[in-house]
């Protein structure tokens, strides 16, 4: 059996259910950091690993600090945080990020490499070069798209969140 | 090497997780946590199909996804923001202006 893989599919479902079952918000966008990890993981072995690190980097790194950012902004006065300490949720999400962290440990010991079975792709398959070739060269126009959009959006959010109405 | 099918299975499964989550919690930043979930199973199953087929399309999907999913959470938050400074609460059944 394939036990990368089932490390952090058990890893992805179990953070999943967490986090739509928790009660707060707080535990419940640590969870869904904890589904990010897992699946850059899989990433990993899909052969993807540009998707991996944008999916540390953006997903784990920007949208959800920004989401836990807004977490902090609305917490209103008939939901303050507990203390931490003796929330059972804060100690289950402790477990599986430590978990994560002996998988990753013993994974790396024993060398990703011969984890990541190689099939029939072709040379510098999902690597920056070529994928930044496609991207400038096939979807030019899909990628000033996406740009115009994201700037789009900046716009809108600061627009909304500052308005005084 | 895990094949598709455990891949699409456990993209079907977050996406059923994220889905559930998105139906039945009632805090509206779950809300948009739920919708990140079934965000990524669906990047998770692009990446599984490109991989299958040998064709780095479906990555380049994936980053568009990536560009989109931080657009709308920028958007979103903002309107929950601009919402949680009329009605003080994250409650989306108190988000009831409209309802006729």
């Amino acid at each position: 059996m394939d036990y990368y893989f089932i490390i952090f599919a058990i890893m992805a479902v179990g953070a999943g259910i967490f986090t739509i079952t928790v009660k707060d918000a707080l535990p419940s966008a640590l969870g869904l950091l904890t589904v990010f990890i897992a699946l850059a993981a899989l990433y990993l072995h899909l052969h993807a690993p540009l998707i991996a690190i944008f999916q540390v980097s953006i997903y784990a790194g920007a949208i959800l600090v920004l989401v836990v950012f807004v977490i902090m902004l609305l917490i209103t006065p008939d939901e303050e945080l507990e203390t931490t300490q003796k929330n059972v949720s804060y100690r289950a999400m402790g477990a599986i990020l430590g978990a994560y962290l002996i998988a990753l440990l013993a994974i790396g010991l024993k060398g990703i490499s011969q984890l990541v079975a190689q099939k029939n792709l072709p040379e510098g398959f999902g690597h920056p070069k070529a994928i930044g070739m496609l991207f400038f060269k096939q979807y030019i126009l899909h990628f000033e798209m996406a740009s115009v959009l994201l700037l789009v959006a900046l716009v809108a959010a600061i627009y909304l969140a500052k308005k005084n109405a | 090497m895990a094949g598709i099918n455990e891949y699409v299975i456990l993209s079907c499964i977050l996406f059923g997780l994220g889905s559930i989550g998105f139906l039945t919690r009632r805090n509206a930043l779950i809300l948009f946590m739920s919708v990140e979930l079934m965000l990524n199973s669906i990047n998770l199953m692009l990446v599984a199909f490109s991989a299958q087929r040998a064709d780095m399309g479906g990555q380049v999907m994936v980053l568009f996804i990536f560009a989109v999913a931080a657009a709308e959470v920028a958007v979103g938050l903002a309107i929950l923001i601009s919402l949680f400074k009329h009605i003080k609460s994250v409650d989306i059944n108190r988000f009831n202006l409209l309802k006729w």
